[in-house]
């Protein structure tokens, strides 16, 4: 997909072209902005890691707000974006002393506690080394609150993936109401990020959905189960489609779907934070949504099928892909500072380990996405640690109920299993709740 | 100079902060969690939680079956105050 600029963003005073309604953190990578923010202790230089609002990596000063998410904010004609929490600048930041200085790290609990002057003064320097932003710039006239909403349906599904979908479309029927929320700007979670579907394919899904007449709700973020308000309530904070603080939604239904998905994890090897090393989703969601490479010579982490989709497609767009098994061959550290310019692998040799070093300009990290069990555990549902399945993997019966009645889950958050496999869950579990809602005396 | 391996990117916490916590007795999930800070960012432990679970479990010797998540508060997303703040719609929508 070629890419077009088509407007320009103010970078700390310069101007960086970008495609209006692409991510901001894409817009500054492509335009070669390689540091975004700076780390809260060490002052480590960093970029975007998993680009689907997790993170924290981008936080960013964006339009006079502080610790806004470039990964989820969309570029527009003139919007300003400044790096926060650098000295003098994100670039170069000589707060970054702190990691030389300290290079098996700062223990707050004994450092300097005595004398007495001695820690007065470290907590002044720490006060400085420390904190994420400053208070956004004042607005000329009060701002006014945007009004909550409060939304009575059958069925809620928080995630509009395959599986949030898939069981949308299998419990819709005419006169119930079924709603999906999602907090991209775009329905098709995995999907989106997926070389082998994409955009295309999630587009599919969701106007099927739609016929079925399931309401999808982008933008739309589930932050909390509140159980003691209302008679339990499930928060959602929408975000209006011209920008603008989101407003409340507040949500009752007779059933609940957590299709979460999974978190992107980083691998644990030696300065597995820098600036490049990427969640191998957000390499793929750049490569086929946004028509950006990571890089010309990717290192892809990782032995699932996921991994193999994005070597193929990498190496289709003209890469040199350099695929690391992370099993048979690890990665031990990474080189490079404000970008990374190269692995060291380590493998089994006859005699001991054998560590060989890899030039790169980008590296995409896939390992199992973690489940996204929060809001389903806020909502009583039960977990357990599944390591074939990523993590905290939801517990549910064969219908995708859990403990708690009016619960459901499906997907990835019952440990991860794929864009195809989820879609089935997703059916199997939708299928379910049209039946139980068939019932009399069941359901609504 | 041996780099760090970061174990929670949020609040910059490394490996050897947790050989360091378990070495002091800290080796369960939320014990780590109060001495070292990991999990405590904007993340909230999103991205960090399992991977820092599983090591404290393998380095204190305990199975990763027994591991547990710390516990899930709201919200599990930043959002401004003035979300909450809003006033409410007296009128009642469908989905």
């Amino acid at each position: 997909m070629p890419r077009t600029p088509d407007c320009a963003l103010e970078f700390e005073g310069e101007s960086v072209s970008a495609v209006a309604g692409e991510p901001v953190a894409v817009s500054l990578f492509a335009a070669g902005v390689k540091v975004l923010s700076r780390s809260i202790k060490y002052h480590r230089p960093r970029s975007f890691f998993c680009l689907a609002g997790h993170c924290g990596a981008c936080l960013m000063r964006i339009d006079g707000q502080p610790n806004i998410k470039a990964c989820r904010t969309l570029a527009s004609e003139g919007m300003k974006v400044e790096r926060q929490n650098a000295f003098p600048s994100g670039g170069l930041d000589v707060l970054a002393a702190a990691d030389f200085f300290f290079p098996k790290g700062m223990d707050h609990h004994t450092m300097f506690t005595a004398p007495r002057a001695v820690n007065t003064l470290m907590q002044k320097v720490v006060r400085q080394l420390g904190g994420l932003g400053r208070l956004p710039d004042p607005s000329p006239e009060p701002q006014e609150l945007p009004a909550g909403e409060r939304l009575r349906v059958d069925v809620a599904v928080v995630g509009a993936g395959p599986a949030g979908l898939a069981a949308a479309i299998a419990c819709a029927a005419p006169g119930r109401r079924v709603v999906v929320f999602d907090e991209g700007d775009r329905a098709g979670g995995s999907l989106l990020s997926h070389p082998a579907h994409g955009v295309a394919a999630a587009d599919r899904l969701a106007a099927e959905a739609r016929a079925a007449g399931v309401a999808i709700r982008c933008r739309a973020s589930a932050i909390a189960w509140y159980p003691e308000d209302e008679g339990g309530l499930l928060a959602v904070a929408e975000q209006p489609e011209g920008g603008g603080l989101p407003r409340l939604v507040r949500v009752t239904a007779a059933r609940y779907v957590y299709a979460t998905g999974g978190y992107d994890v980083n691998a644990l090897f030696e300065d597995n934070d820098r600036p490049g090393i990427f969640a191998a989703r957000a390499v793929g969601t750049m490569l086929i949504r946004h028509g950006v490479l990571a890089g010309a010579r990717p290192v892809v982490l990782g032995d699932g099928p996921y991994a193999a989709a994005l070597c193929e497609a990498l190496a289709a767009a003209g890469c040199k892909v350099m695929p690391i098994d992370g099993v048979r061959e690890r990665v031990v550290a990474a080189r490079g500072r404000a970008w990374v310019s190269g692995v060291d692998v380590q493998s089994d040799g006859k005699t001991g380990p054998v560590t060989r070093k890899i030039a790169c300009d980008a590296v995409a990290v896939a390992t199992l996405p973690a489940p996204a069990s929060e809001l389903a555990r806020q909502h009583g549902a039960e977990v357990a640690f599944r390591p074939e399945g990523g993590g905290f993997a939801v517990l549910t019966d064969g219908n995708g109920a859990t403990r708690t009645p009016g619960v459901h889950a499906c997907g990835d958050v019952c440990g991860f299993r794929g864009v195809l496999a989820a879609r089935l869950h997703g059916s199997e579990v939708g299928r379910a709740i049209a039946r139980a809602f068939a019932r009399p005396g069941e359901g609504a | 100079m041996a780099g760090k391996v970061i174990v929670c990117r949020c609040e910059d916490v490394t490996q050897s902060d947790l050989d360091h916590a378990v070495a002091l007795g800290y080796s369960h999930l939320e014990e780590a969690k109060r001495y070292t800070g990991l999990g405590t960012g904007p993340c909230q432990g999103k991205e960090c939680m399992v991977a820092c679970a599983l090591y404290l479990a393998l380095a204190a010797g305990r199975p990763p079956s027994e591991v547990r998540p710390f516990t899930s508060r709201p919200p599990v997303a930043a959002i401004a105050l003035g979300t909450l703040a809003g006033p409410d719609d007296p009128g009642e929508g469908g989905g």
